[in-house]
């Protein structure tokens, strides 16, 4: 496919100025006060069937690029104000953009002599699950692919940050850190991928996202060697028809609550994670009946460190869209192959950190299932494989 | 018999003499190699916990006593001086900071530590950087430098 044949320019002048920003940053010819940091991954798959991240499928698409930039600056011990640029590249799910990922101001209410308590406005992260908030820098999780049944890639616009603001407190005791999290805003978003997920391929309309809740409430123990964490959001869609849609203006509800346990060893971990997710449509008119399902989704990780730099990694994870229709009865209805509606996938993964600042890793999958299959990738879901391999190669830098 | 006894007694001499030997190498191995917390003269003194440092390094505590911002530097993740004083001092994994800080840092819900490139830097950074905290391989003379005492 030509249209991946170029790693365009506008990566290479991006990649290029990250660099040179990088040495301006260490040369310390910008001011103290301003703190920068930066990264950039660029991702390699193979596929034997299916297609991820472009077209993975009987070739090697370099369609996963992610270059971040941030800085900081605290005008005040209580004031401080941060922002990251991110331009991001996922196959035919969007074809590269580049989009304030953050941008905030932190303000300290009270701060005492075992904890804090702050808010943060503008566009904030938002909190869900062990990684959501740094899911786009490699750097900060295990493996190149997240478990895509609880951090999907094809629904992240609604779970990256959100514009509006966050209520924080943090208290330490002697039993291990508290901290809690509650964000207001309204998600960012594409919600084309949304839209193909709710209401199958044929929908033309748009979702627009209400003001939505996320929650967070997170317990580490010994300095993050033990940490637990319960996360809730409440997301609201609505949909906009277009004229002569068969969809008339519905809306849906997604509520996800996942629970969290990692174990954070000298060489070994283990992480853990349950994904409890309510889902409701409504109001589409009379060709999509008012519809209740509850997606279930969890995994298990391991990893071991090998030597000093490098990293295996083990992960098995399942998702059920329906966990009242595991076979994917509904799936079939709205025009898919039944196995649209699950997916089991064993991962094996390699680490390499080969300095403090580059990483290279590869992985292996074995999937069984479609659910999470980005439909910009694969537009016509009868083609799509049940039982599938998927191979990721994938270099990082950061500063 | 007799050679047998003599060459034991030898063995044992060796032996013993190797152990002093390997304690001595240790032992000076291990003064040479123990990070001490160091601060800034202007940093409030008082018994600090272990907790407190900790927290400290975490970046979740960022308010000296006074009330002064804290200052915290360190060296790169792979430097020894790094990763002993994690271990020995903050009995904590070097993975386990590097994890908090990158949450922080790429989340935009907090700031990290300054890294800085050798002891020297640290030396001069500690020195002249009021509220500083950090750590050194080596005792230094510097008089605006000070020990940092926590239990």
């Amino acid at each position: 496919m030509k249209k991946y044949a170029y790693l365009n320019t506008n990566n290479g002048i991006l990649l290029l100025s990250l660099f040179c920003l990088s040495g301006i940053a260490q040369a310390g010819i910008v001011p103290d006060e301003l703190k920068f940091h930066g990264f950039l991954t660029q991702g390699f798959f193979h596929s034997s069937d299916n297609n991820i991240f472009g077209q993975s499928d009987d070739g090697i698409t370099p369609g996963l690029t992610e270059i971040g930039l941030n800085v900081s600056y605290q005008p005040l011990d209580r004031l401080r104000f941060t922002a990251q640029g991110l331009y991001r590249r996922d196959g035919d799910v969007d074809r590269g953009s580049v989009k304030l990922d953050y941008g905030l101001a932190d303000l300290t209410l009270w701060n005492y002599a075992s904890g804090r308590i702050g808010l943060r406005a503008g566009r904030v992260k938002t909190p869900y699950g062990l990684y959501n908030e740094t899911r786009d820098v490699s750097f900060t999780h295990p493996t190149i692919l997240l478990p895509q049944g609880i951090y999907f890639n094809r629904s992240r616009s609604l779970l990256i940050s959100a514009d509006g603001g966050s209520l924080y407190a943090e208290q330490r005791t002697h039993y291990g850190d508290f901290s809690f999290k509650f964000n207001v805003g309204v998600p960012l978003g594409n919600n084309r991928e949304i839209r193909s997920t709710v209401l199958g391929p044929d929908a033309k309309g748009e979702f627009q996202a209400q003001p939505a809740i996320a929650a967070q409430l997170n317990y580490e123990i010994n300095g993050g060697e033990y940490v637990f964490a319960v996360s809730y959001v409440d997301l609201e869609l609505e949909y906009r028809p277009v004229a002569g849609d068969t969809f008339s203006s519905g809306e849906a509800h997604i509520r996800p609550l996942v629970f969290s346990a990692q174990y954070n060893g000298e060489k070994f971990s283990l992480t853990g994670e349950y994904d409890y997710r309510w889902n409701s449509v409504s109001n589409f008119g009379t060709s999509f009946p008012d519809f209740k399902s509850v997606t279930e989704s969890w995994y298990i990780q391991g990893g071991y460190q090998i030597l000093e730099q490098l990293r295996a990694n083990i992960r098995y994870d399942v998702l059920y869209n329906n966990k009242n229709d595991r076979g994917g009865q509904r799936a079939v209805a709205l025009g898919l192959p039944n196995h649209a509606a699950y997916a089991k996938d064993w991962m094996f993964g390699l680490r390499w950190d080969m300095t403090t600042s580059w990483m290279l890793r590869a992985e292996y999958h074995r999937i069984h299932g479609t659910a999470w299959l980005p439909q910009a990738d694969n537009s016509i879901r009868s083609l799509t494989v049940q039982d599938w391999d998927l191979y990721g190669l994938q270099l990082s830098f950061r500063f | 018999m007799e050679t047998f006894t003599l060459q034991q007694f030898v063995h044992e001499k060796l032996a013993s003499s190797l152990r002093v030997g390997i304690i001595i190498a240790i032992m000076s191995l291990s003064s040479v190699n123990a990070a001490e917390i160091v601060v800034n003269q202007t940093v409030p003194s008082k018994q600090y916990t272990l907790a407190e440092v900790r927290a400290v390094f975490m970046m979740r505590q960022q308010f000296w006593p006074n009330g002064e911002r804290i200052k915290v530097f360190t060296l790169s993740d792979d430097d020894f001086l790094h990763k002993d004083f994690v271990k020995n001092n903050l009995n904590m994994f070097p993975h386990q900071l590097r994890r908090i800080w990158d949450r922080m840092l790429y989340s935009g819900t907090g700031a990290i530590p300054v890294q800085l490139d050798s002891e020297q830097e640290m030396i001069d950074k500690i020195a002249n950087t009021p509220y500083a905290i950090g750590y050194l391989n080596s005792r230094t003379d510097n008089e605006k430098i000070r020990l940092f005492e926590y239990q």
